[in-house]
């Protein structure tokens, strides 16, 4: 390397005393100035944390959330070139670190990931959409669904309630989320374990609807077909309405 | 193509912009870090902003001063984006933004120092060779120098020199270090390589205390840095020019304003000279 090791330590030192503000010597600089650049370089993660996660950073105590930004942009080295994705470190490192137990707010990962996977599905790049026709007899085909779309799990319910109020919720919550083609905007949908499991199969493109009603009057041990078709089809309906379902498989 | 003043896009005031109506740069600039690989809303707005716009761009993640390797996944995905909206004008700080592989998605400084020069102008010429084009590189504003061995314009020079690049002039920030240095901003000027200006910057400041301004990019240009400006372009050759606001975004028409008072600036001090003003690879 043409960089000597002196000179790399001097930058060495000041890049990590922008991430923990720990005093630092660095050759011929004026301290005084330095203060600034930690200010600067800590504002835009601070910034990019709070654009992406307004509802953990409203709803959690504003000390708690300072020292957790702090943890995270002193201990982690953030990866991402692009800085909007960077949140995702954040959230990850929150859980890796059991914040959720150390600080006492057991939504804490379900909530990160609620707000980032909204961000990821807006900001995504965009997806094609498959070959497919409009058909009045869905039994006997695939269902083509908006591929910009994400099926998610959380164990309280931070989609629908204020974080503290999900506290003594824990269940199993199912939502899709998924991005309007027209608008960009994304749009979620609470789901059942059943509809769940009949989305997933769907999604995954191998089954035709009567089949995957097959599976699932065997898995969930149904035995009113023509119920579960009903409910089904009238949830697919409500979907295909708000521009998820599309269609049926070209082929 | 004939262009003149642009502004730096951002989404802040992007609904108004795209209607067209008040704000009419000649080009827009930015950033392909918040721009690549999106889909979606922005990507729509992107496009839209590309049917009406000449665009330029000007990175913040390539840290040309990191010591580590250049991240090519990220240069490749730079390039493919480049490509994609016909972007002409790739530009990059004299700074560095990563360090121990770490992001910090801001300017620092990069020492003042001979092993440094030869360590950033290689790592420029690497991008210049992977993108297959010259590259600007821009004098970024510093508030302390670090473990500096040679002043500041003897380092942008030798950098630019050796990296056989272009350079981004970036006059507001001449004159933000030359007031945070005490140093004469017009002798600063004459001692780069001003053949090889293939672009400018223009943007405001914010005095933050007596002996320090900090290059916020969130106020109108003041005066000073308009007469550095009018008294540089006698030294250039005509380039385009643009004026950065990131920060406290005005009404629109008070950017159009400035682009004005630049337009009639450049006009005065290069047309007069009957040349035409385009964007240089
Ligand atoms: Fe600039």
């Amino acid at each position: 390397m043409l960089l000597k090791t002196e000179t790399y330590k001097q930058q060495s030192s000041i890049a990590q005393y922008c991430r923990d503000g720990k005093e630092v010597a660095i050759l011929n600089a004026k301290p005084e100035r330095l203060p600034h650049y930690r200010r600067l370089v800590f504002n835009v993660v601070k910034d990019a944390l709070e654009t992406t996660y307004p509802i953990s950073h409203k709803y959690i105590d504003s000390e708690v959330w300072k020292e957790i930004v702090f943890n995270f942009f002193s201990e982690h080295k953030c990866k991402d070139p692009q800085v909007w994705r960077m949140p995702f470190e954040f959230y990850e490192f929150c859980k890796t670190k059991n914040y959720d137990e150390k600080y006492d707010l057991p939504f804490l990962n379900n909530l990160l990931y609620f707000e980032w996977v909204e961000v990821e599905l807006y900001m995504m790049e965009d997806i094609s959409l498959p070959q497919f026709l409009y058909s009045d007899n869905w039994l006997q085909k695939r269902i083509a669904v908006n591929p910009e779309h994400k099926i998610i799990k959380l164990e309280y319910p931070v989609h629908m309630e204020k974080p503290f109020d999900t506290v003594n919720k824990k269940g199993d919550y199912f939502l899709l989320l998924y991005r309007e083609k027209e608008t960009g905007r994304i749009q979620f949908t609470n789901l059942s374990i059943l509809f769940t499991f009949l989305l997933e199969n769907i999604v995954s493109a191998e089954k035709t609807l009567e089949e995957i009603f097959n599976d699932i009057l065997y898995i969930f041990g149904i035995n009113h077909l023509e119920m579960l078709q009903n409910e089904s089809f009238k949830f697919l309906n409500d979907l295909k309405t708000r521009g998820f379902v599309l269609g049926v498989y070209k082929k | 193509m004939n262009i003149k003043t642009g502004i730096g896009f951002r989404k802040d005031f992007a609904e108004e912009f795209l209607t067209g109506s008040v704000l009419k740069p000649g080009f827009v600039e930015l950033a392909p870090e918040n721009w690549m690989k999106i889909g979606g809303y922005w990507k729509k707005k992107l496009n839209q902003l590309a049917k009406m716009y000449p665009i330029t761009s000007h990175g913040l993640s390539l840290s040309v001063g990191s010591p580590e390797t250049l991240d090519m996944e990220f240069l490749k995905n730079v390039k493919q984006f480049l490509k994609e909206y016909n972007i002409e004008i790739y530009s990059e700080h004299l700074s560095f933004s990563k360090c121990d592989n770490a992001h910090l998605y801001d300017l620092l400084p990069i020492p003042f120092r001979e092993d440094a020069v030869k360590h950033v102008a290689e790592r420029i010429k690497q991008v210049q060779d992977f993108l297959g084009r010259r590259i600007a590189i821009e004098n970024v504003s510093y508030y302390t120098p670090v473990a500096a061995e040679m002043d500041e314009a003897t380092f942008v020079s030798n950098v630019i020199e050796e990296a056989d690049c272009n350079l981004l002039l970036d006059v507001n920030n001449v004159y933000v270090n030359s007031f945070n240095h005490n140093y004469d901003a017009k002798s600063f000027i004459e001692k780069l390589p001003l053949n090889r200006v293939a672009y400018i910057h223009m943007a405001g400041h914010t005095k933050v205390a007596p002996d320090l301004i900090i290059d916020t990019h969130g106020e109108a240009i003041i005066d000073p840095v308009y007469e550095l400006f009018e008294w540089t372009l006698d030294k250039v050759k005509p380039v385009p020019v643009l004026l950065e606001r990131d920060f406290n975004i005005p009404e629109l028409a008070e950017m159009q304003f400035e682009l004005n008072n630049l337009e009639a600036i450049m006009t005065r001090k290069w047309e007069t000279e009957n040349k035409s003003i385009v964007v240089s690879k």
